[in-house]
């Protein structure tokens, strides 16, 4: 085994040093291997102390009982205690081996020291003698010698290519146009190979509606391209499909398998996520735009913060298991996996690296310690699973403030219906999520909501809404100024200026330091007439502790003289549990008065049940937060096994975040998205660049596109790679600039048509000689088929449909449809994503099961994929409709063959091809032909 | 047939040549560290038949897998893990479990079991009355008293027994061995799971997943009543046009191919619409228990009119059966789904009134079971076929606070092995005087799973997948054979 593997070593040795002088980049590795004999000479000198001597005293110890294991031969737990530097710099436990000055926290010490003889070091041998650890400890708490040795470790660089900052390379000058072109001339040249010529025109309008668009182009616009013999032709062509809806369709489809957006909660119960659609819709919507990227980004980890609250549909996209036990142990576990996804799928899709190999020890590749992923989940802990509430879309608010006023003056009409003992002109009680005060417009400066009891606590509003001319001049955004009693200290989610910042429920609110009283002020923009306030104690629903049962409401125009405008005085008295109801009785007065106070009531009672209707937030699963406690570092990633607290950071010899181990929530997230987004990391431009290209040639210049660490591959073309980043962050982030540059390459409209001798170098075709074809994805098969059958239904948007019918269990259960009407036409892209299960017929396609992040889909060749497209009924239905289209578009058997050929491969048929078919149909039927044709290799691959 | 990420060895090949221009920069930098950690071995997939039997990475002692899977988390203490302890202390509490939270809350008492055990074989094993005739062939297996999981909940319980991780998105062992190890019979599926006649099992899918590796390797599900979807030929269109329809498809692609000279993905999709005709054959002449004799059926119990459920479990015993006879590489036989009653009903989740509920299980499990194992014996199949009986995890060995049944318990419980490459009769680690956690000779799921793969030929730390800058393995980065239970 050993000398196998050494022959293996020894042969990768070989191999790279030959590409490494080939490619001229040695000097990394040159570089390298003087780093490591500058650190081992130099420690010597490095640090003495004039007690304990490492040379002299404290090596020979390391020597006898360590060295072994964790010198330069074995370095065991990638541990090396050959110098100081290195013993510094730890092991890959994460665990803090030296704490200068500190011996007592140190782990060397603990583990030479431990009464637990399994556990202890040196293993199978005796304990070290308390002389030779008294030398270890006065080493360890030297802290003056330590000094230099810190900032030496500080002071490594990080030579890994992708960690480099981005410089803009030279476009090699070979004489043409493009840059793509000329990156990848001069590489086809090197490797004495030539690109193939330009594909015809059918096939590049057949490409780019397949590749841009996941669907085929019609006959017509095929026709439309061929006729056009403009010089501009192409370009005009591109900027066409790059402006069409159905694009956004298609790239979401790409970026939804990256952040493994799923429908469902996944697990055992897989119950359906009924909002999470509206992030599917965002990112079409972000695509079809072009936002972007860096705000695309920026908006995904803490959209809340910037006012795009469905972004964050990406922090929750993953699984979620719903199933929580009650043992206290396996609950952390379940936390733990939580926010490891939120950690890995945020690492994976931005930065191409693997920060979950950092959870249980140090990245054993790239430079990600434990530390930094425990700072990671700092910065992630306050994020829960849960559905959001939005804001009320303006119409719908407009309607529900017609619906109160009704309300209002039909109640008002039915006071004169409750009984003695309610004082007439009694309002509802108040409720923790809804509470409209309707007065007579008065002018107003300075609005006063004055509480002076509550149903429990400190007092609790999570929006003070006042309305002029139906807008709320309250808000912050439009000059209010929020002043008030007090405010409780200590929590981010409880701070004044949350009563007017424009955000609902708790984790948005005020409350003051008062028992059951206190006061809060909003100061409008100039003076203003106003007519209604509306507030809460959390318009969520979840609390309705800390309500305002007694208040008063009063404006001014100089903050002295106050008139009261509302107050709790013609409320109802609050029952805790539930808003009381007047009651209204009938009995007493004249029929025709009975009778007409019973109509009112009715019109009240509907109109109730329409207010609640229309009081109802939207919402969208995009997670809930929560202002976390401290988090620690993990040992081994075990939650019972917490060492020291951590900040929340990014990674620290990357970037340093400088927040404080208490940053608000919010705060976290932002900071990190700003080092994502932003055109000094050296990743997130590179890293995206090789995203679009991989799914414009089914392979990224990096083909491990989502390990950009050491462990993955380099790139093809290092120098196009860096020059497409730096021209992706200099045209503004604009994905379709990029896409653009590629689509008008000569590279990108070369013919796919393999060439023997070409085959024979490089015959994955990286080097990019031709387009590589490749087989459309599930949806691309299933929208091309809708397409040409005529079916399908182009409707943007909006809640999906569903595959399966629904065992609605408590644990959920998907049988596949067997029966398909036109509301199963629309694109695949609305399909609801189910976790686990894939559609029935088109599944078998490598759909992912978006359980875990998707950088590329595998694509795999095999029988039961033939079957369905064969036999399933969905694809039967559709040749049916096919037959149909056919016989409505053309007359004779010639006619229909060659409109089904321009539909499904967009060319007419050859002769040969139109007198094979016919010879098909005297023996078969049409339906048979069709079902051929879908199911034909030239249907399903990119050309 | 497969495009995926290149492996590191392609790379290193590609790199070698001097190709591409692809290299690992830092590579140097790791030697050291490499080189102390195994190489990973890929299969060598030939891309037009991506299911071609492939070598192992060493002799095997088995050839294929029949893994029988009790869903719902079978009581270990109900069934084969004898503990005379907790009959003597029966109505006392567990100690040290005064403060003890399982997954549905606090403890009750110790509770034996409702069923009496019993020596059986000549090896004495005991073995309770509630499977009595598995306990019969006590002496041809191999069981493991010392299993622990990480997860009390039943998804991801089921994902870990299943896929080696406690998420979905895994793939699963079948998934790993058809990749590795493709199959005999190129007319029949590598990989079947077959469902259990009340339903799919709590993690459905993600059982016979496959995860990040190509879909081709995921299980295909059907059992003796539900068939293969998509498999039979539309009603309407008699075999002759059918025939005629897949010739003129064929004609389309391969004047198509014409174009692409030496394009293998054209060509593999040219070759899977033959193999799906050869499927459509051979699915349903296995599945046809017609052609069984009576005496088999009454051995099996697919006969048994009074007891429905159990006939009908039966006769996926004997799908197994026949699906391993034709060469099938891995067989996944679930006994408990979710669907038609959830905690207990209709699978091993006991919690509430486990004797009841176990009292119907048992004998559905029971006789068709053992019927399978002495079937395969009789037949020469247990030479190389490794039959593996499973469960997500344990139960407690008290009764919960308040209730009839017992907890989830994942800190000890029991599985056993029969057949190619495992010793028998034979007992490998033990629980405690209760049969609470796993003691002597303590042993994890990885370890299983490492075994598992062991018997199969495959190291199980070389047979990894590069997905998203990982070399992913079956046993992540655990596991060692369990040496001791290897014949």
């Amino acid at each position: 085994m050993r000398n196998e593997q050494d022959q293996i070593g020894m042969s990768v040795m070989a191999g790279r040093r030959l590409h490494l002088e080939k490619v001229g980049v040695n000097r990394i590795l040159i570089q390298k291997i003087n780093l490591v004999v500058a650190m081992l000479l130099t420690f010597a000198s490095v640090a003495r102390c004039e007690d304990v001597d490492f040379q002299r005293d404290v090596l020979p110890i390391l020597q006898e009982h360590c060295i072994d294991c964790h010198g330069p031969d074995e370095a065991e737990s990638q541990l090396r205690l050959d110098s100081e530097l290195s013993a510094l710099r730890g092991g890959d436990s994460g665990e803090r081996l030296i704490v200068p000055g500190k011996s007592s926290l140190s782990y060397l010490i603990e583990r030479i020291t431990t009464e637990d003889s399994d556990a202890r070091m040196p293993p199978d041998e005796s304990p070290l003698s308390e002389k030779q650890v008294q030398i270890l400890r006065s080493w360890v708490d030297d802290t003056t010698r330590w000094k230099p040795v810190e900032t030496k470790l500080a002071s490594q660089k990080i030579d890994h290519w992708s960690l480099q900052p981005l410089v803009r390379p030279e476009v090699p000058d070979v004489g043409v146009t493009n840059p793509i072109d000329a990156f990848i001339a001069t590489k086809l040249t090197e490797n004495k190979l030539k690109n193939s010529k330009r594909a015809s025109k059918r096939s590049l309008i057949r490409r780019l509606y397949l590749v841009m668009h996941g669907l085929p182009p019609t006959p017509e616009q095929v026709d439309s391209y061929l006729s056009n013999q403009h010089p501009d032709a192409w370009e005009a062509l591109v900027d066409d499909v790059l402006k069409q809806p159905q694009y956004g369709e298609r790239w979401a489809t790409h970026w939804l398998d990256l952040v493994r957006f799923g429908e469902t909660h996944g697990f055992e119960t897989n119950r359906e996520r009924p909002h999470a659609w509206r992030y599917r819709d965002w990112v079409i919507n972000s695509f079809n735009s072009d936002k972007p990227y860096d705000k695309f980004i920026i908006q995904q980890i803490a959209g809340d913060a910037v006012g795009e609250e469905i972004g964050t549909g990406f922090l929750v996209a993953g699984p979620y298991d719903l199933v929580k036990g009650q043992d206290p142990a396996f609950r952390l576990i379940q936390r733990q996996d939580e926010l490891a996804d939120m950690i890995n799928t945020t690492g994976t899709a931005f930065l191409g690296l693997t920060l979950g190999c950092a959870r249980c020890h140090n990245h054993k590749f790239d430079p990600i310690t434990q530390t930094d992923y425990y700072s990671l989940q700092a910065v992630f802990a306050g994020v829960d699973h849960a559905d959001r509430s939005l804001p009320i879309p303006v119409e719908q608010k407009r309607k529900l403030v017609e619906v109160d006023k009704q309300i209002f003056s039909l109640e008002q009409k039915l006071a004169q219906f409750i009984p003695e003992k309610s004082p007439p002109g009694t309002r509802p009680a108040v409720t923790a999520t809804s509470n409209v005060e309707l007065f007579d417009p008065v002018d107003a400066k300075y609005i006063r909501f004055t509480i002076s009891k509550t149903s429990s606590s400190q007092p609790c509003l999570d929006e003070l809404e006042i309305f002029a001319n139906g807008r709320n001049v309250a808000l912050a955004s439009l000059g209010g100024k929020a002043s008030s009693s007090s405010n409780l200290p200590g929590y981010e989610i409880h701070k004044l200026e949350h009563l007017n910042d424009g955000k609902y429920g708790n984790s948005h609110s005020w409350i003051s330091n008062e028992s059951g009283t206190g006061w809060v002020q909003i100061e409008i923009d100039g003076i203003q007439i106003i007519d209604r306030i509306e507030w809460a104690r959390d318009r969520d629903g979840r609390y309705s502790d800390r309500l305002a049962t007694e208040y008063k409401i009063a404006v001014s125009l100089d903050e002295s003289t106050w008139q009261v405008i509302a107050s709790s005085k013609d409320r109802l008295p609050y029952k805790s549990g539930k808003q009381t109801k007047p009651t209204y009785q009938f009995d007493g007065v004249s029929p025709e008065i009975a009778k007409r106070g019973r109509a009112w009531l009715d019109d009240l009672n509907t109109l109730q049940a329409r207010r609640s209707k229309l009081a109802e937030a939207p919402k969208v699963y995009a997670g809930t937060f929560h202002q976390p406690g401290p988090t620690h570092r993990l040992y081994r990633g075990e939650p019972s096994a917490p060492r020291e607290e951590v900040v929340p950071a990014a990674i620290k010899a990357l970037t340093d975040l400088a927040l404080p181990a208490n940053a608000p929530e919010r705060d976290r997230r932002l900071a990190v998205a700003h080092w994502i987004a932003n055109r000094d990391n050296s990743l997130t431009a590179r890293v995206m660049v090789n995203r679009l290209w991989q799914h414009h040639f089914g392979t990224g210049l990096v083909d491990t596109p989502s390990d950009f660490g050491a462990n993955g591959t380099l790139p093809t073309h290092p120098g196009l790679l860096d020059w497409l980043a730096a021209e992706f962050i200099d045209s503004g982030w604009s994905v379709k600039h990029i896409q653009k540059l590629i689509l008008t390459s000569n590279t990108w409209q070369q013919e796919s048509r393999p060439r023997s001798e070409a085959m024979a170098v490089d015959a994955a075709s990286r080097l990019l000689w031709r387009f590589p074809g490749r087989r459309l994805e599930a949806e691309g098969i299933r929208d091309s088929i809708l397409t040409v059958t005529g079916q399908i239904d182009l409707e943007m948007g909006g809640v999906g449909f569903s595959a399966f019918e629904i065992d609605a269990e408590n644990v959920r259960h998907y049988f596949p449809k067997t029966d398909f009407g036109p509301a199963d036409w629309r694109r695949m892209i609305y399909m609801t994503k189910v976790r686990q299960e894939r559609d029935a017929v088109f599944g078998v396609f490598d759909c992912p099961d978006c359980s875990q992040v998707v950088p590329g889909r595998s694509r795999s060749t095999t029988p039961l994929q033939a079957l369905n497209l064969l036999n399933s009924r969905f694809v039967l239905q559709q040749a049916d409709f096919f037959v149909k289209r056919l016989e409505s578009e053309s007359k004779t058997t010639e006619e229909k063959i060659v409109r089904a050929y321009k539909l499904c491969f967009s060319r007419p048929p050859e002769k040969d091809e139109i007198e094979t078919a016919i010879e098909f149909l005297e023996q078969s039927d049409w339906q048979q032909f069709a079902r051929a044709m879908l199911n034909a290799n030239e249907f399903v691959f990119i050309p | 047939m497969f495009k995926q990420q290149p492996t590191r060895r392609q790379l290193l090949i590609d790199s070698a040549n001097g190709l591409g221009g692809i290299a690992l920069a830092s590579i140097l930098q790791q030697q050291g560290l490499l080189a102390s950690e195994k190489k990973p071995l890929r299969p060598n997939i030939d891309s037009s038949q991506p299911f071609g039997s492939r070598e192992s990475h060493f002799p095997a002692r088995a050839k294929n897998v029949l893994m029988i899977f009790c869903s719902g988390a079978c009581s270990q203490l109900d069934t084969f893990d004898y503990k005379p302890e907790l009959i003597n202390r029966h109505g006392q509490p567990l100690p040290g479990a005064e403060d003890l939270v399982t997954f549905q809350g606090s403890q009750g008492n110790l509770t034996k079991s409702p069923w009496e055990f019993k020596p059986r074989g000549e090896s004495g094993k005991m073995v309770s009355e509630l499977v009595p005739m598995l306990g019969e062939l006590a002496d041809d297996m191999c069981f493991i008293h010392s299993l622990t999981g990480k997860t009390n909940t039943h998804g991801p319980g089921e994902n870990f027994m299943s896929t080696g991780y406690t998420l979905d998105g895994f793939p699963s062992m079948g998934a790993w061995t058809t990749w590795a190890l493709g199959t005999e019979n190129q007319d029949l599926p590598a990989y079947v799971a077959i469902p259990d006649p009340r339903g799919t099992p709590q993690s459905s899918v993600n059982n016979w997943g496959p995860g990040f590796l190509p879909a081709a390797y995921q299980g295909t599900d059907f059992n003796a009543t539900k068939p293969l979807r998509n498999l039979d030929r539309p009603d309407g269109i008699n075999a002759a046009s059918d025939r005629q329809t897949r010739e003129f498809l064929q004609k389309l692609n391969r004047r198509h191919l014409q174009q692409f000279p030496g394009d293998s993905e054209l060509s593999a999709r040219i070759a899977s619409y033959e193999l799906a005709a050869r499927m459509q054959l051979s699915v349903p002449e296995v599945s046809d228990l017609t052609t069984e004799s009576k005496s088999t059926l009454k051995m099996y119990g697919a006969d048994d009119t009074e007891n429905p459920l159990k006939a009908s479990f039966a006769k996926n015993c004997i799908l197994a059966r026949r699906l391993v006879e034709e060469g099938v590489r891995f067989v996944q036989l679930f006994n408990g789904a979710y669907q038609t009653g959830g905690e207990g009903v209709s699978n091993w989740d006991g919690h509430k009134a486990l004797e009841k509920q176990y009292a119907k299980h048992g004998p559905v499990l029971d006789q068709p079971v053992a019927a399978l194992l002495k079937d395969l014996k009789q037949r020469g199949l247990l030479k190389e076929t490794l039959v593996v009986w499973c469960t997500e995890f344990g139960r407690m060995p008290t009764f919960q606070a308040g209730a009839s049944g017992r907890d989830h318990n994942p800190k000890g419980f029991t599985a056993w092995l029969a057949g190619a490459g495992v010793k028998a009769p034979f007992t490998y680690g033990a629980t405690d005087e209760f049969g609470y956690k796993a003691v002597e000779n303590v042993a994890t799921v990885y370890d299983f799973h490492a075994t598992i793969l062991h018997l199969l030929g495959l190291d199980h730390e070389r047979l990894s997948y590069y997905h998203n800058g990982i070399e992913r393995r079956l046993t992540d980065v655990h596991g060692h054979v369990i040496e001791d239970i290897i014949a």
